[in-house]
């Protein structure tokens, strides 16, 4: 279903993503993204960089932010630039991250309907990434008719 | 990634000043604008696999079809894509990757890893810490991305709970070897911008 520009509120929430971080999660993700650090897939490792435990890595999570928002954007939704994504705290494996978003701002830019998304990223102890934005656009249904 | 800072640090700041050719350099593109491109291109297969931890279901990712009838010519990389796709290969032929029996041993050599600027305190621990990516239009199956250029934006000299350290920050263009030849080759398809952590971790106790 396509999302028009013009059906867009702000403060309209996006559906949250809940990502249980198992280990096998982890590995897989540390195995597609080719982040093989250590502290990412082993946990003695991870504690002896004085960590708690293992954690999960950047790409990993930047890639939650973009699950979020093109689940909400759909196919013809187009993402500009993700800022902000700043590490707040570990997203511990055993633990639960879920990424939260609404809709910040919207405008209208050379044509396009742009849309900037706050988001972040939440597990038992708080925020752990974020708050920033994704800065996406969205079909106009003027362009349309 | 903040941490709550040592009362230690006010008391001994050596370490800080082991930073200051780091802080000195700020503005110094450290591969001078030399390009590293990814092990491979961007393909279907290795795209998929992307998808599966993030359980990420988008048409325009795995539906060839799909993405054609968006107008693209074949599917699409997901647009944090950028972060893997620009990454070296590990290992090549003629190289030894792992030269230790050590059950923790790390690789003589790593793209992720804190390769170290040749200037400064070596560092032994090392994350990320922040990102801010500018997506100048989506990448196709068949490309394949570089990074051009590591020029350092800060130096941030900083006790955490893990260690001490400095917060840098690098930024890099996303380059593709396709695009239209208006655009020159190769083609600037998005700006990256990467914090790090880079630090000495803390003794554990017993060990101080």
């Amino acid at each position: 279903m396509t999302r028009y520009f013009e059906d867009v509120t702000i403060g309209e929430a996006l559906p949250s993503v809940a990502y249980p971080l198992t280990v096998y999660r982890l590995v897989m993700a540390a195995g597609t993204n080719r982040d093989f650090n250590s502290i990412h897939h082993n946990s003695e490792y991870a504690r002896g960089t004085g960590a708690e435990e293992m954690y999960a890595n950047t790409s990993f999570l930047m890639g939650t932010w973009e699950r979020c928002v093109r689940d909400w954007i759909g196919t013809e939704g187009t993402i500009r630039a993700l800022r902000g994504f700043r590490m707040k705290a570990f997203n511990y494996v055993g633990d639960t991250t879920t990424v939260h978003a609404e809709v910040a701002t919207t405008r209208v830019e050379d044509g396009l309907g742009v849309v900037e998304v706050a988001i972040r990223c939440e597990n038992s102890q708080g925020v752990t990434v974020g708050p920033g934005v994704v800065e996406v656009t969205l079909p106009r249904r003027e362009e349309e008719s | 990634m903040s941490h709550s800072t040592s009362t230690s640090a006010a008391t001994d700041t050596g370490w800080q000043e082991e930073w200051q050719p780091v802080v000195d350099a700020v503005g110094r593109d450290f591969l001078d604008g030399v390009i590293t491109w990814g092990g491979d291109p961007v393909e279907p297969g290795a795209i998929r696999r992307y998808l599966e931890p993030l359980e990420l279901d988008c048409a325009l990712h795995t539906d060839r079809e799909a993405a054609r009838a968006a107008g693209f010519d074949d599917v699409t990389m997901p647009y944090t894509g950028v972060m893997p796709w620009t990454l070296p290969a590990a290992w090549e032929p003629g190289q030894v990757l792992f030269d230790s029996y050590d059950r923790d041993a790390q690789p003589v050599r790593s793209a992720i890893n804190d390769a170290g600027l040749g200037i400064g305190p070596r560092t032994t621990g090392f994350f990320g810490t922040d990102v801010e990516i500018d997506f100048l239009r989506p990448v196709v199956a068949g490309e394949r991305l570089g990074r051009r250029g590591k020029r350092l934006l800060s130096c941030k000299p900083k006790e955490t709970s893990v260690g001490r350290g400095a917060f840098l920050t690098f930024e890099s263009e996303v380059v593709s070897d396709r695009g239209p030849a208006a655009s020159g080759y190769p083609e600037v398809v998005g700006r990256i911008r990467i914090g790090t952590y880079a630090y000495v971790p803390h003794a554990k106790d017993g060990e101080r």
